[in-house]
């Protein structure tokens, strides 16, 4: 096969030939061009307009304040003298009091003020509940496919349903979300909701098919079953990447099938694995239409652990308290949080537009792609590092 | 190492083993059940629908809600085209009274900008004279002066337009600086150019004398009708206020009548059966209703005939002699052919009247077909909720087809590029590049949309070079061209790398084959290459379809969320109107109605309908591959 049709001494030499292929290949070449360009200048456009809401030009270059306090409203006053000053809730009460008659104007302006740290816990922890219940599930799953499983119509099925799954719309996991945890899936209560699907006596407790209600747990639980088919995806092909030899030779020397995968198969195929799968955590960030009925909420002034609870008596006994820490740290899974993309939703459709709720806007917006994109980065560097390493 | 751990480890027996298997078997079958299960809950909450609208539509019947819409619905028109004749006539009136009304803008907007630019020494001078005499005598000359200075040197500093004349502008800004409160000079200037609006405004308007006639005909003509119509609707209100708060009593009954089965404790049972038996109401009686219906409709049938003879009247007479503009002119025509058609369509509704009956039975054919085919999607609304589902379909479908008309040239553009002519240096970085297109978050493209692209579209709509472009200027900035934009970026990275890989899987042996008869390469590509990579191709674009039509924050950001159907009118021009989607209105109102209410199960309805697309077309894609899968080599 050669390379350039003129060396080809059977065809007639065609002068027009090689400025169509010319033509071509540039008009091509321009449409790729087109798509590469319009991504970098949407990239640009937000790094630009970004930059200066998450960025300083003194040490420590970094605006702290916006990374590590809770969104709350914003107040801007201004006084008779042509000061303006931001300002939070609190602020707003001192300072109208403080300035008085000379005070000018209020504008106040939702859910702009403060930093994103609420919504940056929220995600998180969205994302580590999906991601250890899809890794759990899915690595599971393909060790069956690639290991034990022999071509059949089991496997078929299950196959149909993984790509099926994939193309599920984002907003019907959303409604399964809602339908299946938010309001049946089983708790352990003694006081069961009128609502609940079914009441099974335990003694101790009653298993109520009430459902978890809007928390973390939803949201990481409808989110797992999004990225799932990634997940097994994923898992897949880096168990079938282990050479059939490993295997073979750790069963001529007398393991059984799970020895062999547990000792010969999923060391070398785990990198692989964990490195695909943060591109599961890239997609888990970035969903926003399936945790919007079953975790997020628009605006919330604590963290999750800061739950409020009754206060303990100066004599409580360490039981008390040992409880009540337990309680806060439960909370972690069983409140609502806030989330990035959803309060990216909130900022950019929910209130009026102007330059407070920009600069809000854009540092979100930059922040939460600096996530992703930095997650999406990683998994694609390790994977050509690992694609190297792994040679067989 | 590896023998020593084997050795070393527990030997499971052959009942272990196949527990493990049977484990791990177990959970990939999860997705299986997963599936199963989104089926189940979307049907659980959702499968109730028919039976609720059923009802629903039901009681819009019995309660005659469904009589008046009969006649409401025709006369809905009669607005619009008093719109377009009142359009008429302002677009003819402008060229007269324009000029004069600019000028008079352009006085107050002067005004309003000197007072803006003063208000602060205005605040202090105010301040000062409100105070007690003593201190004002020494607070006021002072406040005077600087407002005084303020405002000379405001009304010096403000930019007037051409549109005055140099010498009105020197009054204009003479009279504006000495504008203190309590010794202000009249501004003769601006009540001058207000009486010169008025007075042109009078003659114009004498000008067109006929068409003035007319809009008010055409706005008086349906007032006995509307005054019948408007006594027959509060009646059915009424009625259906009661036949709700009836069902309502009637399921609180239900509901303690199926407590009190399952009581255990007799007490508990006489309780919730005498409190079930204290919530008993009667059904509504509505013969009084069905009698009044059927008195007043006559009155009805008989306005409804005056009115459409006056419609019909006045289509004869419209006076076009006046016009001489020709987009007024063009408004007038419309009106005119439109005229006749409401009439006819204000007449088409008295056979209807008449056969029209309360307790004609809702079917459940006529229930589907209330969903699927229904026109219109009114929530919360005062008088009948209806769900129909062809506005979100259609918003929906046509923001897929622009994105995947978008997407796939360029897409497939790409895969050809960056497998056939790309050198590899370049496809190291233009590959990596568009995947990760793939990462960024849909909120994120959405966010874009409002607030980088809605501008840009409409700034670019606005240039005259643009305007022979159907639909251009565009008049919403959110729209679903902007949307589907948007979606074809996101459909760009699936839909290439489908394509990439079918290129690839086409075997070798074509190529070579293709190559040894003496095609040159461009022939290779196209016509070897491409069409068996042709059905892989296909699947790409099927799939980037379903990806676009789930989309769900892209559009429930971007569209406008207009819920109508587009209006065709203007051909291609369609693709700039706002609109609503399958997705977003899922996402739009799920959080704000009550569990089970009908809204709701209809919101599940729109997910049923939408995991079925998902599956059609995932369905759709495997048989095309298979289809025409090529000869394995």
């Amino acid at each position: 096969m050669s390379d350039s049709p003129s060396q080809n001494p059977f065809i007639a030499t065609d002068r027009g030939a090689s400025l169509r292929r010319v033509a071509m290949a540039w008009s091509l070449r321009l449409m790729t061009g087109f798509i590469v360009l319009v991504t970098l200048a949407i990239l640009l456009h937000i790094g630009w307009k970004g930059a200066p809401v998450l960025f300083k030009t003194q040490a420590p270059f970094v605006n702290t304040a916006f990374l590590s306090k809770l969104p709350s409203t914003l107040h801007v006053i201004s006084d008779r003298d042509g000061r303006v000053i931001e300002t939070d809730n609190r602020g707003a009460e001192v300072l109208k009091k403080q300035l008085g008659p000379n005070l000018r104007e209020e504008k106040t302006i939702s859910y702009s003020g403060g930093g994103i740290l609420g919504p940056i816990v929220g995600t998180a922890l969205l994302v580590l509940v999906s991601v250890s219940v899809a890794l759990l599930l899915g690595v599971a799953s393909a060790i069956y496919l690639s290991e034990y499983a022999r071509p059949g119509k089991t496997v078929e099925l299950i196959r149909l349903a993984i790509l099926n799954l994939a193309g599920v719309p984002s907003v019907v996991f959303g409604l399964f979300g809602l339908g299946a945890f938010v309001l049946t899936a089983p708790v352990l209560t003694n006081s069961p909701l009128e609502r609940s699907l079914l009441i099974i006596p335990l003694g101790f407790a009653k298993l109520s098919f009430q459902g978890w209600d809007t928390c973390v747990l939803s949201g990481g639980f409808t989110l797992a079953f999004v990225i799932l088919p990634v997940i097994i995806t994923a898992s897949e092909q880096c168990l079938a990447a282990v050479p059939q030899g490993f295997r073979e030779t750790s069963m001529a020397l007398g393991a059984t099938r799970w020895q062999a995968i547990r000792s010969a198969v999923l060391p070398f195929a785990m990198p692989g694995i964990l490195t695909s799968s943060i591109l599961g955590i890239a997609r888990a960030a970035g969903e926003t239409a399936p945790i919007m009925f079953t975790a997020a909420l628009a605006f919330k002034d604590k963290l999750p652990w800061q739950r409020d609870l009754p206060a303990l008596a100066a004599d409580a006994s360490w039981w008390a308290h040992w409880e009540q820490s337990v309680q806060r740290l439960l909370g972690l899974f069983t409140e609502s949080v806030q989330a990035l993309p959803y309060h990216i939703y909130t900022l950019a459709a929910r209130i009026p537009n102007n330059e407070y709720a920009q600069r809000a806007q854009y540092g979100s917006v930059l922040v939460f792609l600096l996530l992703v994109a930095s997650l999406s980065l990683c998994s694609m560097l390790l994977r050509r590092r690992l694609r190297r390493k792994y040679k067989w | 190492m590896l023998t020593r751990r084997v050795r070393g480890s527990w030997r499971g027996s052959a009942l272990t083993q196949r527990l493990i298997r049977s484990g791990f078997a177990g959970s990939a079958s999860v997705t299986i059940i997963v599936l199963a299960l989104i089926m189940l809950f979307l049907l659980r909450e959702g499968a109730g629908f028919l039976g609720t609208y059923r009802r629903e539509l039901e009681t819009y019947r019995r309660c005659g809600l469904e009589f008046c819409d009969l006649v409401d619905r025709p006369l809905a028109q009669q607005e619009d085209l008093a719109g377009s004749l009142r359009r008429a006539l302002s677009s003819s009136l402008e060229p007269l009274i324009g000029q004069a009304r600019a000028r008079r803008d352009e006085a107050l907007r002067l005004k309003r900008e000197v007072d803006q630019l003063t208000q602060t020494q205005r605040e202090v001078f105010e301040q000062a004279q409100a105070l007690p005499a003593a201190q004002a005598a020494a607070a006021l000359p002072e406040a005077t002066k600087a407002l005084s200075a303020a405002l000379k040197a405001a009304s010096a500093a403000v930019v007037i337009a051409p549109i005055l004349s140099a010498k009105q502008a020197t009054d204009l800004r003479l009279q504006l600086s000495t504008q203190i409160p309590g010794k202000e000079q009249p501004l003769a200037l601006i009540n001058q150019l207000q009486q010169e609006f008025l007075r042109v405004d009078k003659e114009a308007k004498a000008r067109f004398e006929g068409l003035q006639e007319a809009i008010e005909t055409l706005e008086e003509a349906p007032e006995d009708l509307r005054e019948t119509l408007s006594e027959l609707k509060e009646l059915a209100l009424a009625a259906k206020e009661q036949a709700t708060l009836h069902h309502t009593l009637e399921e609180g009954r239900q509901k303690l009548l199926n407590a009190a089965q399952n009581a255990r404790d007799p007490k508990e049972k006489a309780a919730l059966l005498k409190e079930a038996e204290a919530s008993h109401s009667e059904p509504p009686d509505e013969s009084a209703l069905q009698a009044q219906i059927a008195e007043l409709r006559e009155p009805l049938v008989l306005h409804i005939g005056a009115y459409s003879a006056k419609v019909d009247q006045l289509a004869l007479h419209l006076p076009e002699a006046e016009i001489q503009l020709p987009e007024a002119m063009e408004l007038l025509q419309k009106t005119a052919q439109a005229l006749p058609r409401h009439a006819a369509a204000m007449r088409a509704s008295v056979p209807e009247l008449r056969q029209w009956k309360a307790d004609a039975p809702v079917h459940l054919r006529s229930v589907l077909g209330a969903f699927f085919f229904g026109t219109q999607w009114l929530t919360n609304s005062s008088w009948q909720d209806f769900f129909g589902f062809l506005p979100l379909l259609s918003g929906s479908l046509i923001i897929a087809l622009i994105a995947i008309a978008m997407a796939t040239p360029l897409s497939v553009a790409a895969a050809i590029y960056c497998n056939q002519f790309a050198s590899p240096r370049e496809r190291e970085w233009i590959k990596p590049v568009i995947e990760f297109i793939q990462a960024i978050p849909s909120v994120v493209l959405g966010f874009i949309g409002i607030s980088l692209l809605g501008d840009l579209l409409k700034d670019l709509s606005q240039l005259p070079m643009l305007s022979w472009i159907p639909g251009f200027p565009i008049a919403e900035r959110l729209n679903m061209f902007n949307a589907g934009c948007l979606l074809a970026l996101m459909a760009i990275p699936t839909m290439f790398s489908l394509a990439e890989d079918a290129l690839n899987n086409v075997p070798q042996a074509y190529i070579d084959a293709s190559e040894a008869l003496g095609a040159t390469q461009l022939q290779t590509i196209f016509r070897v290459i491409v069409p068996a990579a042709l059905s892989g191709m296909g699947a790409a674009v099927l799939l980037g379809l379903g990806r676009v039509i789930g989309e769900t924050m892209v559009v429930l950001l971007v569209a406008g969320n207009r819920i109508a159907i587009p209006d065709f009118s203007d051909s291609v021009g369609v693709v700039f109107q706002p609109a609503h989607t399958l997705t977003g209105i899922i996402a739009q109102e799920l959080g704000e109605v009550s569990r089970g209410s009908a809204h709701w199960q209809a919101l599940f309805m729109v997910g049923i309908v939408l995991f079925a697309i998902s599956l059609a077309v995932n369905a759709m894609a495997r048989a095309m591959v298979r289809r025409f899968e090529l000869p394995k080599s």
